[in-house]
């Protein structure tokens, strides 16, 4: 206990006095936040239209000042020509093109009824689908009023969350769970391995150091400083984003220690892998990248191709921020989690003897 | 003197290259004892079999009265190391390293006494890191003395220091030993074997190939009928150096 209380002491000390590492696991993390936080990556935006309007008469501006009322779309009066550039450069997401013929008036028999032409921006899919859904139900009014008729179904629309949530909401429990991912695998591994080649691990293993403590400190200091990465971040959410963690911090910080240890057992066995400093990075960034975009950080984790879904679902990253953000947004227990936790205790697990196996000190 | 190493027959092999091929020798309580070899005589090797760093493939071999290939945890509680091309934990200060290697051995030391006695005290505060090189050999020697061991294993101390550095070293290595304890020290500088040890074992290809006094070495070599081509010079070019730029210590 004392051994290994002291041995933490030093690794603390000397991790404190380290600038580089100190920058990746809080500036960075920081960073991303605050970038990402204001960025609204997640936020839809608004629709933005560009309007020819060929007909210029009572009716093409009846219909021009409803879309205009409509918050979602930001609408602008352009010459079909310059608009069509404009949308190749996807600055656009829509271009109407109001004939000259246009009137909102019931049409006679055999009477061909004017075209409004929509061009779109397939870059941006959802916007244009957006845009011209609304268009789309903006005529179906103009022409229920025309035709005196009400619609068959009424609709009335209510959001599935109780609150409404913001993008920064949903990011600041990705960015724990990525954050606690790179510190435990990184740090870690690029310690174990700068030691390994340096023969620090040589000149302790040339004293009686029992080895489970000098392991248990390279952890307990990992979980030390992760948990002060999480404080930081959390404060930094709660102050200038405004989030709200509805699940308490409590059980918040217990997933975020689980993820820490099963991240730290990945992070010993490629330290226990890696001959190398230069193999670090590499390996590590094959590890960590995919779970950076599959794993739901910033966008949603069901944004991964379907066929990889099964794979993607069962990452360590995907449990960990999947636990975290039930947490954290929709106020979930320890409890509610439990099919996250065991995701994780099974990752542990996997990690652990993975370690055990490839992290073999007699070896330096 | 009773034997405070003893070497039976030792073998090591690293595939087909026999680094260690049978060796046997013993070193006495209190003195300095020399391996002397080129590179790639199996000195290295033999040292870290006596630390516990390497496990033999036969024979036997007791430190300080513990079987090394039966308890090597036993024996590296008993002895204190340098090793060869090790490093200190990174963003430690000369104290703190003291302290680490302490906490080690589970011991709790005086490590501004440890410090001091490898004149090293007034850099306590200073990070590890930022010590010249001789300056972390003599950290690296505190380092080996936090369990007042029995046994002090040098391996090359001196190589990579400037003459005034090796010198230096030289005292504090005869310092170790007017304290009484044994000191077994591998190098391939011949005039370090000769100021320094009592007896040196000189090694090549895996044997031992001699094993007495440096002067008894010299004697006997001058015995076989040895003369050298040349007259035998009064001073060499490092006693120019020295006295040059004489024997303090130049470091920052």
């Amino acid at each position: 206990m004392r051994q290994t209380a002291r041995l933490t002491s030093a690794l603390l000390r000397a991790y404190a006095r380290d600038r580089i590492a100190l920058f990746f696991s809080l500036v960075v993390p920081l960073m991303l936040m605050v970038i990402f936080g204001y960025l609204n990556l997640g936020d839809f935006g608004r629709v933005s239209i560009a309007v020819d309007d060929q007909a210029k008469n009572s009716a093409s501006k009846q219909f021009t000042d409803i879309l205009r009322g409509i918050e979602t779309l930001q609408l602008a009066e352009q010459p079909a020509a310059d608009a069509l550039t404009k949308l190749k450069r996807t600055e656009l997401d829509l271009l109407i093109v109001i004939p000259s013929d246009f009137a909102i008036a019931p049409a006679r028999p055999g009477q061909t009824v004017p075209q409004l032409t929509v061009y779109g921006d397939d870059a941006r899919p959802q916007q244009v689908a957006v845009g011209r859904q609304i268009i789309a139900s903006v005529i179906d009014r103009l022409s229920f009023a025309v035709t005196q008729t009400a619609p068959v179904v009424g609709l009335k629309e209510e959001s599935v969350q109780g609150v409404r949530l913001r993008y920064v909401d949903f990011l600041v429990p990705g960015i724990l769970g990525v954050n606690i991912m790179q510190l435990a695998v990184f740090s870690v591994a690029f310690a174990l391995v700068a030691d390994k080649q340096r023969g620090v691990l040589r000149r302790i293993m040339a004293t009686p150091v029992r080895i489970t403590n000098l392991l248990t400190a390279h952890v307990l200091t990992r979980l030390v400083i992760a948990a002060g990465q999480v404080a930081i971040l959390l404060l930094v959410a709660l102050l200038l984003f405004n989030v709200t963690i509805v699940g308490g911090l409590g059980p918040l910080v217990v997933v975020a220690l689980l993820g820490t240890i099963l991240f730290l057992t990945i992070g010993f066995a490629l330290a226990g892998w890696a001959q190398t400093e230069n193999q670090v990075p590499a390996i590590a960034q094959l590890i960590t990248l995919p779970q950076f975009f599959f794993s739901g950080v910033f966008f949603s984790k069901n944004a991964a191709p379907e066929a990889i879904r099964p794979i993607t679902n069962l990452l360590p990253l995907t449990f960990l921020n999947d636990a975290l953000r039930e947490i954290s947004v929709q106020g979930a227990t320890l409890w509610d989690v439990r099919t996250q936790i065991l995701g994780l205790v099974v990752w542990i697990v996997l990690g652990f003897l993975l370690a055990v196996r490839l992290f073999r000190f007699e070896r330096f | 003197m009773p034997n405070i190493v003893q070497v039976q027959d030792l073998r090591k092999r690293y595939g087909d290259i026999e680094a260690v091929r049978g060796i046997s020798f013993s070193v006495e309580q209190g003195e300095v004892f020399g391996m002397l070899g080129p590179n790639g005589a199996g000195k290295t090797t033999t040292v870290e079999i006596l630390e516990g760093l390497r496990r033999a493939d036969g024979g036997s071999a007791t430190v300080a009265g513990v079987d090394v290939l039966a308890d090597p945890s036993g024996v590296k509680r008993r002895i204190g190391v340098q090793l060869q091309s090790s490093a200190f934990p990174e963003h430690l200060t000369a104290k703190e390293t003291v302290d680490f290697f302490a906490a080690c051995y589970d011991l709790t030391v005086d490590a501004i006494a440890l410090l001091r006695l490898v004149d090293l005290d007034d850099r306590a505060r200073q990070l590890q890191e930022k010590l010249s090189g001789g300056q972390r050999q003599r950290l690296s020697i505190a380092t080996a003395l936090v369990n007042s061991p029995q046994v002090l294993f040098l391996d090359e101390p001196t190589t990579g220091l400037d003459p005034q550095a090796r010198r230096n070293l030289w005292e504090l290595i005869k310092s170790i030993r007017a304290r009484g304890t044994t000191v077994f020290l591998t190098t391939h500088y011949l005039d370090e074997a000769e100021v320094l040890c009592d007896r040196v074992a000189i090694m090549d290809e895996g044997r031992i190939v001699a094993l007495d006094p440096p002067r008894k070495l010299v004697d006997d070599l001058l015995g076989r009928g040895f003369t050298k081509p040349t007259i035998q010079q009064q001073a060499n070019l490092e006693d120019v150096f020295l006295d040059l730029t004489g024997h303090e210590l130049r470091e920052a």
